[in-house]
């Protein structure tokens, strides 16, 4: 933190470590009152179920996925703990947002590339951790931050692939961060 | 005697609704972190911000320190937490995958929701692609359904496999991250950036 | 001080009584004094050992008979199909998933039933359901079952059915040396103890 407006701006957030124990008291939480973690990509999963199920009926006798995910949640899809958690999360960022006055509707973006640039990599990254955390049953939430706090091997592992692989990327794609 | 929804302490729907406030919770602690701007996100990557590995492993440490010493005290029962389970190909496979989209896309699924609901578009165009991404997924089901179930290992611990016990595991973790942070704060004074 | 001086000095400390703490969990009692007293005086744990003949002449595969006797006394001689859980040693962690689950009826049987039912309290006080206790033991399931005794003649009806029923159960389980009469095993109508199929569901997570 070199000059005086970076100083500025961090104090507007919290203290890493401060916000990393409130994160670790959340997940306890979790845990205490459900006996599951945070997740989050789950609940696209719902929805992306949902949507399919209303538009074809009787998806699961056709798509092994809907099967599959049939098979795993009895009831309405869209009646799942990380949907109405994400719900949740929806309203707790926009009141932290409100409450720093850091509501502004823009694309974030490195001043050396251009909006567009920003949005079709955001595109492509999102499509890309879509299908991933499918496969690889959770995303940084669900599998890397909750896996780690109850010592699950697969959500070590998992959470060493998507780190160990963005820091190898990380060379190829410096020209959009720095 | 935790958790309360397995041991029917509490209703389901309680669960739910205890869900959401749960992940108004999370959403507020990750938006005050400043897990809602992607070049915060990605800045671990490139030195010039660790902020996502010292909320993420103090967030880690922080959780299981407290179910460790919760099942010490006997408020929780340690078998009825779910453990994430083992699937060696899918967890790399995945892995690898999603790590290419934090990359490229600054952002994951939870910190993605954050940055949408303060108004960051790149955020709510990641979420758009995380749709394309699960619908693809569920349509080309039978492309991965073979690596998607391959090498189950059950649902064993670290601890475990490694032959040690939670505490002590829980320990070597604790040391390791301390030691990333010091690392961190060295890169942090070595590449820093303007204002972002 | 600095935020990482303080969490460092916060964590590790915590880290090292964590470690230090022997892994072994305490099983914590989950029912009070007064709801196992109710149970227990209610005798709902008590099952016929009629009940068990039947099931086992019909090959019911919910029964899973537990012998809580000591290794020697199991080797020497056990019920169709049972399994050896010393009462000495109920609390092993191999025993965890027999003793706690719901796909089976554990009928747990020892020579007579005190041992039995000692096992049966303190798996319910654990919280385990889906544990019985045979009633009369081994010496009742010998004598009465295995070498069925004919009735006198002037008992009722009922008394001559229950007999019948033992001979030929005896007689299908290789008891002692019975002949058996036209009658098939004439079905007991004894009020099989309901299985009730209600587990602590571990919650499912992932994502």
């Amino acid at each position: 933190m070199s000059n005086t407006t970076t100083k500025e701006k961090s104090r507007r957030y919290l203290n890493p470590y401060f916000g990393g124990v409130l994160l670790g008291l959340v997940l306890l939480a979790a845990n205490f009152v459900s006996g599951r973690g945070l997740g989050a990509s789950g609940a696209v999963k719902s929805v992306v179920a949902t949507s399919i199920q209303t538009v074809h009926k009787d998806a699961a006798e056709t798509m092994p996925f809907m099967a599959e995910y049939a098979g795993s949640h009895s009831g309405s899809p869209m009646k799942s703990w990380l949907v109405f958690e994400m719900l949740g999360v929806l309203v707790g960022g926009f009141l932290s947002g409100a409450m720093a006055g850091r509501l502004k509707l823009k694309v974030e973006h490195s001043p050396k590339i251009t909006s567009k640039r920003r949005l079709i990599f955001a595109l492509a990254g999102g499509t890309l951790f879509g299908l991933g955390s499918q496969i690889g049953r959770g995303c940084t939430s669900g599998s890397a931050l909750s896996g780690m706090a109850v010592l699950s091997l697969g959500g070590f592992i998992t959470m060493m692939a998507i780190f160990g692989t963005a820091f190898a990327l990380a060379y190829f794609f410096r020209r959009n961060w720095i | 005697m935790g958790p309360l929804a397995p041991n029917e302490i509490i209703s389901e729907n309680t669960n739910f609704l205890l869900a959401f406030f749960i992940g108004i919770a999370f959403g507020w602690v990750l938006e005050s972190s400043g897990f809602s701007s992607s070049r915060k996100l990605a800045g671990i990557f490139y030195g010039y911000d660790t902020v996502v590995l010292k909320v993420f492993f103090t967030g880690a440490i922080t959780c299981m320190l407290g179910l460790l010493f919760m099942s010490l005290f006997g408020w929780v029962d340690l078998d009825l937490i779910y453990v994430n389970p083992t699937y060696l190909t899918s967890a790399i496979i995945g892995g690898v995958i999603m790590g290419a989209g934090f990359i490229m896309g600054g952002f994951c699924p939870g910190t993605s929701f954050c940055g949408a609901a303060i108004g960051k578009i790149d955020a709510m165009v990641f979420i758009g692609g995380l749709f394309i991404g699960v619908y693809g997924f569920a349509f080309t089901y039978g492309l991965w359904e073979k690596l998607y179930f391959a090498k189950y290992l059950g649902e064993p611990k670290v601890s475990e496999t490694l032959g040690m016990s939670d505490g002590l595991f829980g320990l070597f973790l604790i040391i390791a991250a301390i030691g990333m942070f010091i690392v961190a704060e060295w890169a942090e004074k070595k590449f820093p950036r303007e204002e972002y | 001080m600095k935020p990482l001086k303080l969490l460092a000095l916060f964590v590790i400390p915590l880290g090292i009584i964590i470690a230090a703490v022997p892994p072994d969990r305490v099983k914590h009692f989950r029912l009070t004094a007064d709801e196992l007293l109710q149970e227990a005086g209610a005798g709902v744990q008590f099952v016929s050992p009629d009940v068990v003949a039947d099931m086992l002449v019909q090959k019911d595969p919910s029964l899973r008979l537990i012998d809580v006797r000591t290794p020697e006394e199991f080797e020497a001689y056990s019920m169709p199909g049972a399994i050896n859980v010393p009462l000495s040693n109920l609390l092993a962690d191999e025993y965890t998933d027999i003793l706690n689950q719901d796909a089976y009826m554990n009928v747990l049987y020892s020579n007579g039933s005190v041992y039995a039912n000692q096992a049966w309290m303190i798996a319910r006080q654990l919280g385990y359901e889906n544990n019985y206790v045979l009633e009369g033991g081994l010496n009742y399931w010998f004598g009465n079952i295995l070498s069925a005794q004919a009735p006198s003649q002037t008992s009722p009806n009922e008394e001559f059915a229950l007999y019948d029923f033992r001979k030929s159960a005896a007689a299908a389980l290789g008891g002692g040396g019975v002949v058996a009469t036209e009658g098939s095993a004439t079905a007991v109508k004894a009020a099989k103890p309901a299985v009730t199929s209600k587990a602590k569901k571990k919650p499912a997570g992932g994502c």
